[in-house]
């Protein structure tokens, strides 16, 4: 009884895509999680982004719970109580916002219906290895064995590490993110937002939110809430809580981030509802592990460093789920190969490799450096938004655009030359 | 010997909220799990079983969805489960519910054996009255014994029953068939190991029950068995917050800062007012 093709390890958008298709080809599949119900250890902001998730799916307009399709995107700048404003209006529906909880539940749903047998509440302690194989799982002493594992465990490898297959995770490598969900009417929602029914908005937001350290603010408005979230760099947060820059809790950037004027009157009068946090992996390529397969492993979604950060859009659950039906051909290739050893599981970060998550990750690799590099964080919002200041702010005549950059660069103490290399370097990379 | 134990499936509390305006919980979108208090209720089952042999079997009236929760239990060892649903019970108080599984009790014992114990929870998490378990003696007329911490064997059809009571203890001697209410966390519920898990989901050891089985009068199940009528509900003041820091010199001082505040706080001693149902 105690046999399987396939043991995926955690239930989140990874896990649940390879149990699904791998179920849905007729194998085996025990699907395992640690949390209560599928999903229930995941906590984001909010938005996913759907092709890649109708290439498994192709029903999922139709049955997942989309909350709002992003029509709007927003960046701002933000220092002290000035912020500059982008903002994209959208032509077409490619991204949603929905709580991953109820989005991974339903993707668990898939992979049950399918055939997968599904458990929660079960933690994995172990990967068991014999004689240079992986062979099954080990929990509580109870051992299931099965061809082939499917490590979809999360930003938090506890079983890659215990294999050797990870490291202890860099603290620059990873961040923390704190999060608030805001209870609000559909319809006050979509009047503050200057939203259509069903449309939602994505909005990013750097600057003194976080102090200058790396990481970002984000608001999401999913159907009848609003989720707003403060993400920080471990490395920097850490860096800046020695030198007394960081001073307080997390959870205190985000009730500041919250009550800032510019912010606060889209919730106005709406209760805080939900709040939580959780690590999260912003390595991407950096954060991968080792190797993503092994004889009879294979590695999948967060764990794997599948997150792209690309500065002005984050991007984790379509590349989990890409990573995941990926891993799933090629080990339904391994199998028609006779076995799932390294050698037939290698096609698996071939054709990662091939595909545009591995694109993504590479293009985007500059946003490390610009993470890499606090002075974007601390000194490019000041500078920007002072020298928005002269020109908006202007009793008299205002300057030319030039001359107020070049004046609030001096006075920031930024020199010129070194920002615009600084700049070209990211916009190609970003 | 055989034992029936009871499982209520009941929105978790913690992630309810109150309804200000119409007075009830609003239980929109709240996961269901096992009623806690019922799982030290399943391992006393458990322990007496190992000792005496026989089967456990749990028995719930719940709709489809706590299948799930009898798994749970299946997990943790009992050996099979009844899930008592239909349309008909729904909207039942604790009388019409005991009703039904007095009646449920009845037909195990006489398609699968004699039944010589019900075990039930203390309470439940949403409705926290302690009637079912009463009432389901009632209708079997069985002794009932509750705040149950420890049970015994004795041989026969004798058992010795420890009621754990605020300062002291008893200890009964009963005769089965009988019905015992295990008190809060008197049991600690075994861990649910994957194999068991396994075991229970894969061999699908949930039988259902509906009033097409069971056949009683519809008059005395679901909302029109229910005489219960909830006139009213109170909802508890507000405790104020408040933040203040003192630093006492010792504990003393410390103990006549907050009385002094608690008596001289208008707010609260309205709040401790409420509290206590009188003057302070």
């Amino acid at each position: 009884m105690n046999k399987f093709d396939v043991v995926v390890v955690g239930a989140g958008p990874a896990g649940s895509t390879a149990a699904y298709l791998l179920a849905k080809a007729g194998l085996k599949v025990l699907l395992l999680e640690r949390g209560r119900g599928a999903g229930s250890k995941l906590l984001w902001g909010g938005k996913a982004y759907a092709q890649p998730l109708r290439d498994v799916w192709p029903e999922l307009d139709k049955e997942a719970p989309i909350h709002r399709w992003v029509t709007k995107e927003r960046i701002s700048v933000l220092w002290g109580e000035r912020a500059i404003t982008l903002e994209y209006k959208l032509g077409r529906r490619v991204a949603f916002t929905s709580p991953l909880t109820e989005l991974a539940a339903w993707m668990a749903r898939k992979a049950e219906a399918a055939g997968a047998l599904f458990l929660d509440e079960v933690v994995v302690e172990e990967i068991v290895v014999k004689d240079g194989r992986v062979v099954g799982v080990r929990s509580g002493g109870d051992f299931v064995a099965a061809d082939v594992v499917i490590d979809a465990e999360g930003a938090n490898r506890l079983l890659l590490e215990k294999l050797g297959l990870a490291d202890r995770p860099n603290p620059y490598h990873m961040a923390v993110a704190a999060k608030e969900v805001i209870s609000l009417d559909p319809r006050l929602i979509e009047e503050r937002f200057g939203l259509e029914r069903d449309e939602g908005l994505s909005w990013l937001v750097l600057g003194d939110v976080t102090l200058g350290i790396p990481g970002g603010g984000f608001v999401y408005t999913m159907r009848d809430t609003i989720s707003i979230g403060i993400v920080l760099n471990v490395g920097y947060g850490a860096e800046a809580a020695e030198k007394g820059v960081l001073r307080d809790h997390i959870s205190r950037l985000l009730e500041n981030f919250r009550t800032h004027p510019y912010f606060r009157h889209y919730w106005k009068e709406a209760d805080v509802i939900e709040y939580g946090g959780r690590m999260t992996v912003e390595g991407g390529l950096r954060f991968a592990p080792k190797r993503l397969y092994a004889n009879g492993l294979l590695v999948v979604g967060d764990a794997a460093g599948m997150l792209v950060n690309a500065g002005y859009t984050i991007r984790g659950v379509d590349t989990a789920v890409t990573s995941a039906r990926v891993a799933a051909e090629a080990v339904l290739e391994a199998r028609d190969k006779g076995g799932f050893t390294e050698e037939n599981l290698r096609g698996y970060e071939e054709r990662l490799r091939k595909s545009y998550v591995y694109k993504e990750l590479v293009d985007h690799s500059g946003v490390a450096e610009i993470f890499g590099d606090p002075f974007f964080f601390s000194k490019v919002p000041p500078f920007l938004v002072r020298a928005a200041s002269k020109v908006f702010e202007a009793d008299y005549a205002e300057p030319t655009l030039l001359e107020a950059l070049k004046t609030s660069a001096q006075e920031e103490e930024i020199n010129m030359l070194r920002l615009m290399l600084k700049v070209g370097r990211v916009v190609r990379r970003i | 010997m055989r034992i029936v134990v009871g499982i209520k499936w009941v929105p978790n509390t913690q992630a309810v909220r109150f309804d200000p305006e119409t007075g009830t919980l609003i239980r929109k979108g709240v996961p269901s799990i096992v009623n806690p208090h019922d799982l030290p209720a399943v391992e006393a089952a458990l322990r007496l079983r190992e000792k005496t042999g026989g089967e456990v079997i749990a028995i719930s009236m719940a709709p489809p969805p706590a299948v799930k929760g009898l798994e749970l239990v299946l997990g943790m060892g009992v050996d099979r489960a009844i899930l008592v649903t239909d349309r008909a019970f729904a909207g039942a108080d604790t009388w019409a519910t005991s009703y039904v599984l007095s009646h449920a009790i009845r037909k195990i014992a006489a398609e699968i054996g004699e039944v010589d114990l019900a075990i039930f929870g203390h309470e439940t998490i949403d409705s926290s009255t302690s009637h079912v378990q009463a009432q389901v003696a009632s209708w079997l007329d069985w002794p009932y014994l509750y705040y149950v911490k420890r049970v015994e064997p004795v041989g026969g059809k004798l058992l010795r029953v420890w009621r754990e009571l605020e300062d002291y203890e008893e200890e009964y001697e009963v005769e089965t068939p009988a019905v015992l209410s295990i008190a809060i966390k008197a049991f600690k519920p075994r861990p649910v190991s994957l194999s068991s898990k396994l075991r229970a989901k894969l061999e699908k050891r949930v039988l259902t029950w509906t009033n097409a089985d069971l056949k009683l009068d519809p008059r005395c199940v679901g909302l029109k068995g229910s005489p219960t009528i909830v006139a009213k509900t109170i909802d508890m003041p507000e405790v104020p917050r408040k933040k203040e820091v003192y630093r006492p010199k010792d504990g003393k001082d410390a103990a006549r800062w907050i009385i002094a505040k608690m008596v001289h706080d208008e707010k609260l001693r309205e709040v401790l007012k409420g509290l206590v149902g009188g003057e302070l």
